[in-house]
């Protein structure tokens, strides 16, 4: 299905080749799982198999490449899609249409085909991925989980012979990577060609054939994953430093008094749906909390509760005891920090120096030798005089946290940290909010990624049907099935996070 | 989970509405063009009133006050410079002008999916690019505004204020991060696109474009009115304020 000899590519006015010598051959029905470190070339790859290197981006491309009997390089990949199906990183940019079933037709529709078979495999599609009930929506008011779904749905009804996915596991909760492990299994066994770039190498290594590890674009490992994965693979940058210091005991329970933050009763509904139904949780200073639950299950709406970013339509929230009204959220900004998501969406300075400052010069509390020992303590005195906008995703999520930090507030919440880090940026962030915690900062952080949160979180708290389901330690939490299966979440494997 | 029944998928793939796209696309235009037209407070009055009560009945009261709360910093900065220089009247004039506009924008984008709307102009035979250009437009409008809002809620999240005319001080801190966004959208957008096929010579559109007598009545009827408010423009200009 793919023979690639002496490949090597060069992206436009770039110095390196960032893809150098590669040698391998996927046969027909094999099952290949992409690993390295974040910058190690594997998304290139993705996107020289269907061409989208390089005719949409240019560059270099040397060596022998056949990908289901064509080059890429030679075959436009409005002709490749049929043979090979791509998802892509970024699930808000793949839904194309207004609603989800227009959506799963747009590719069948742009192959031609006719309109019984688009509503068939719009059908067939959207029942063997459990997304019927989304049909009528709009991608855009989905989750990421869901549109992750919705983009896989979309290729996956153009019937390709081979699919290659980049990080399709980076937003899914424990239930829809089970539920995408199942189905790349189903797809496997049907005799489809798959190809998966994925940092989450534990979510597929038992499912895989084989392995291909690239290290700064070379293939430094070709194997069966059992073999490759269990000898010494930090220095490919797959190992996520599980071993580093384990969390701190539980701490007892939070007195009002202590607490940073507090959710009382707080309800919340969304286009006539509920989100929040009376949650009620606190978290004081020195906590870690893992926010848990399911896509959807509302963690980012706690979160933005939390920082006053959204009022409680019934119940309170009260910072340092006091309930936060109509405050404004910069003024909150004092006590309570939030990190978004996507941490580019907040840098917006010329260098990496400026962004640190910006927040704090605007709550009037700039102290340059706070904000040195944040740079120093997140690695960032290298990066100084850097715009922040060039920087790479595990960098710019050091930065965005420091930055929030440098308005010294009491409390930080995350937003899934850890989605679309490779397993060294995962580690390194984990040891920052340790120590962080170990200075007295109240820490929420929402993720899907249970392995991670139990080396980091000594409390978990479960959401689930607008509810806590469950708080206390990772233990506790993980004795308790039925709060495991409403929550659809599932233990975390051994291989970390 | 239920399996969809084939006829509520078909009617999720087909086109809906009463009009063709295309009808609508042009009682749009006349309705933008009478809006430009009108010089006289109570006629952009009326056309306001109108305006809403379309809103209204079509439902698309949520995106009307979406867009107004994007927009009303622009309308208050351009009402403050028409005022400054031409006076109240003609300042009440232009955010009327304006708020009409959003009006009937926001009741046409309403009653009218991108999709169709580009499947139809395809029909009539406009190259798939700029079909697309149109189409990507229109559908990404409410992704933009989402972007919009993460970035505000990231910014005021670190104690950056850009709601009012914090706005102006601290525009850079919401324009840059937006527009380093947008930019990476659309590169991967461009990827998604091509990935899906698009480009291809054969696009099979999900639903049949054709002008039915209704569309024709409902285009007549708009070019009909707009040829009599033009013929009786002194009636139109009477209310003028400005002359």
């Amino acid at each position: 299905m793919i023979v690639c000899q002496n490949l090597r590519y060069r992206y436009p006015a770039a110095g390196d080749a960032i893809l150098q010598e590669l040698n391998f051959a996927v046969a027909e029905g094999e099952f290949a799982l992409l690993a390295g470190a974040s910058g190690s070339g594997k998304s290139t790859l993705c996107r020289l198999l269907n061409g989208l290197i390089p005719h949409l981006h240019g560059g270099e491309a040397s060596g022998v490449l056949t990908v289901a009997g064509n080059d890429p390089r030679a075959t436009p990949p409005y002709r490749m899609c049929g043979a090979v199906g791509l998802l892509l990183q970024r699930p808000d940019a793949q839904c194309l249409a207004t609603t989800v079933a227009r959506d799963i037709a747009f590719g069948p529709a742009a192959q031609g085909q006719d309109r019984a078979t688009i509503a068939r495999r719009v059908r067939e599609t959207a029942e063997w991925l459990d997304i019927v009930h989304l049909l009528a929506r709009a991608p855009h008011t989905l989750s990421g989980g869901e549109q992750q779904r919705v983009a896989l749905a979309g290729v996956l009804a153009m019937r390709p012979r081979l699919l290659v996915l980049d990080e399709p596991f980076a937003f899914l909760d424990a239930a829809g990577a089970a539920q995408l492990r199942g189905l790349l299994r189903r797809l496997h066994e049907t005799g489809v060609t798959l190809m998966v770039a994925e940092h989450r190498i534990e979510q597929i290594a038992d499912i895989a054939d084989r392995v291909l590890v690239l290290d700064r674009g070379r293939l430094v490992a070709d194997g069966p994953p059992g073999p490759i994965l269990s000898g010494d693979v930090a220095a490919w940058g797959l190992d996520d430093g599980m071993d580093g210091p384990r969390p701190a005991p539980p701490r007892p329970a939070v007195t009002a008094a202590e607490s940073i933050v507090e959710w009382d009763e707080v309800h919340c509904e969304r286009d006539g749906h509920p989100v929040l139904q009376g949650v009620r949780l606190k978290i004081g200073s020195g906590e870690t909390v893992a926010l848990l639950g399911a896509n959807g299950a509302g963690k980012s709406t706690l979160l933005r509760h939390g920082n006053g970013l959204l009022r409680a339509q019934r119940g309170a929230v009260r910072v340092l005891g006091q309930a936060i009204g109509r405050r404004p959220v910069a003024e909150l900004a004092r006590t309570v920090g939030l990190v978004m998501q996507h941490p580019a969406r907040m840098l917006f300075a010329p260098t990496v120096r400026a962004e640190l400052a910006a927040g704090p010069r605007a709550l009037q509390r700039y102290d340059p030798v706070w904000c040195a020992r944040l740079s120093e303590r997140f690695g960032l005195d290298g990066l100084l005089d850097r715009p922040p906008q060039l920087l790479s995703a595990g960098e710019q999520r050091r930065v965005a946290i420091a930055a929030v930090l440098a308005g010294r507030p009491q409390a930080l919440l995350l937003d899934e940290p850890t989605a679309g880090q490779d397993a060294r940026a995962r580690a390194a962030l984990r040891a920052l909010l340790a120590e962080c915690a170990r200075e007295g900062l109240a820490i929420a952080v929402a993720t899907h990624n249970l392995a991670w949160a139990r080396a980091l979180c000594p409390r978990w708290a479960v959401l689930c049907e607008g509810r806590i389901a469950a708080d206390g330690p990772p233990s506790e939490v993980l004795a308790r099935p039925d709060v495991l299966h409403r929550a659809r979440l599932a233990a975390p494997r051994a291989e970390g996070a | 989970m239920e399996p969809p029944n084939p006829a509520s998928l078909a009617a999720l793939l087909e086109p809906g509405g009463r009009f063709d796209p295309r009808a609508k696309l042009v009682a749009y235009l006349f309705g933008f063009a009478w809006v430009l037209l009108a010089t006289q407070l109570a006629a952009l009055a009326l056309l306001n009133a109108a305006a809403l009560a379309g809103v209204a009945l079509a439902r698309a009261g949520r995106p009307w006050r979406r867009a107004l709360r994007l927009l009303w910093p622009t309308l208050l900065m351009f009402a403050l410079i028409v005022g400054f220089s031409e006076g109240p009247a003609a300042a009440a004039g232009a955010v009327m002008r304006l708020s009409a506009l959003v009006a009937i924008s926001a009741l046409f984008f309403a009653a009218t999916p991108p999709e169709e709307l580009g499947e139809s102009l395809l029909a009539s035979g406009l190259s798939p690019q700029a079909v697309f250009l149109l189409e990507g437009t229109l559908r990404f409008a409410p992704t933009m505004a989402l972007i919009v809002r993460e970035v505000k809620e990231a910014q005021e999240s670190r104690g950056i204020r850009l709601d009012g005319l914090y706005l102006l001080r601290n525009g850079v801190a919401l324009l840059a991060p937006l527009l380093a966004d947008v930019m990476r959208f659309a590169d991967d957008l461009a990827e998604a696109l091509e990935a899906r096929g698009f480009g291809g010579p054969r696009r099979t559109p999900l639903g049949d474009y054709r002008f039915k007598w209704r569309d024709w009545a409902l285009v007549a009827g708009m070019a009909a009115a707009t040829a009599a408010l033009i013929a009786w423009s002194p009636v139109y200009a009477t209310f003028s304020t400005q002359g």
